[in-house]
């Protein structure tokens, strides 16, 4: 994949969405890529016993969403120079399991500090299958020059 | 819990993996609990991460990734700009959970917790063959119609003190050590 530049990036611009169904194997994947082995993630029959969320069902991790919502940065910029340095998100809505995630972003601001220094401001945004969101967000993504 | 441990047990690829309870009910009596923190008090993570290629790779692969230099070390060795394998950039959520694991910060493995939000700001990355320690420091605990937040600023830094990343790790959690032992004994 060719490095995006500072330069290429415009206000307004969309990035390709990425789009993944949360199975169980999903979850569990992360749940030990992460080492986060919250019951309420992994532990089938006590959820149906605690209804943290209110549902019987696993529900995905918060962190595997706005790993999502990253990995659309790296996916549409080479991972290799587009830098992510900082990322915050809100999650509005748990995933339960077999939810179908969608996660797109948006070039909201630039910033043009000096070469080596300069970033953008992407908005991101994770929905569910119904286009109902699921996590709002931002990464600061530095590019090269 | 004998079925959740099998099956999770499939996807175990690294040394961590396979050395790091999978069971988070079994240490609720000991976890950090929102009335007992002490906030603006500092420690140091339990343990320290060590950076293997391993723990990137599995990061990578969990995130289904595809570029060859977030999955390929080989690849990411001769045609990488760092010439190692290229890290997603929520890792460090990974390096959190090992280092914190039942110590300070262990509230992060509360049974009935549920995650606000998020801020992860990433200074430098981690480098395979680093080994990271971890400074916990709860920030904030509020209540917010009837739900107890906290807040822990999570620092991340390499052997020579240089700073790596910082996670603002906000959760509701239950609000004593009672109502965690009621999730974990459900």
């Amino acid at each position: 994949m060719k490095a995006v530049r500072f330069s290429q990036v415009n206000i307004g611009d969309e990035l390709a969405p990425v789009e993944h169904i949360v199975s169980q194997a999903v979850i569990d994947r992360y749940a030990v890529a992460s080492l986060d082995y919250n019951p309420v993630h992994t532990d089938i029959d006590w959820c149906k016993r605690a209804r943290v969320f209110g549902t019987p069902e696993t529900v995905g991790h918060g962190m595997y969403t706005m790993s999502l919502m990253a990995s659309v940065i790296l996916r549409n910029w080479s991972a290799a120079f587009a830098r992510v340095r900082s990322i915050e998100a809100k999650f509005t809505k748990p995933v339960e399991v077999g939810s179908l995630l969608r996660c797109f972003g948006r070039v909201k601001e630039l910033h043009p500090i000096a070469p080596g220094k300069n970033f953008v401001l992407v908005e991101l945004k994770a929905v569910d299958k119904a286009g109902e969101p699921m996590a709002l967000g931002f990464a600061e993504v530095m590019l090269p020059d | 819990m004998m079925e959740t441990a099998n099956r999770l047990a499939q996807h175990f690829a690294t040394e961590k993996q396979r050395k790091f309870e999978s069971n988070f009910l079994r240490d609720a009596q000991i976890y950090e609990t929102w009335n007992e923190v002490e906030i603006g008090r500092s420690f140091q993570g339990k343990q320290k991460f060590k950076v293997m290629e391993e723990d990137v790779l599995s990061y990578n692969k969990a995130m289904e990734e595809t570029d060859l230099l977030l999955i390929d070390a080989a690849y990411a060795t001769e045609n990488s700009p760092t010439k190692e394998l290229i890290q997603h950039p929520l890792f460090v959520v990974k390096v959190a959970f090992y280092c914190i694991e039942n110590g300070p910060g262990s509230w992060i493995r509360s049974p009935g917790a549920k995650n606000p939000g998020q801020k992860i700001e990433i200074l430098e990355p981690f480098k395979i063959g680093e080994t990271i320690s971890m400074t916990v420091t709860p920030i904030d605990r509020w209540i917010r119609r009837g739900k107890h937040y906290i807040t822990d600023k999570l620092d991340f830094r390499n052997e020579s003190r240089i700073h790596k990343a910082t996670w603002w790790l906000t959760l509701i959690i239950p609000p004593n050590r009672e109502e965690i032992l009621k999730f974990a004994q459900m």
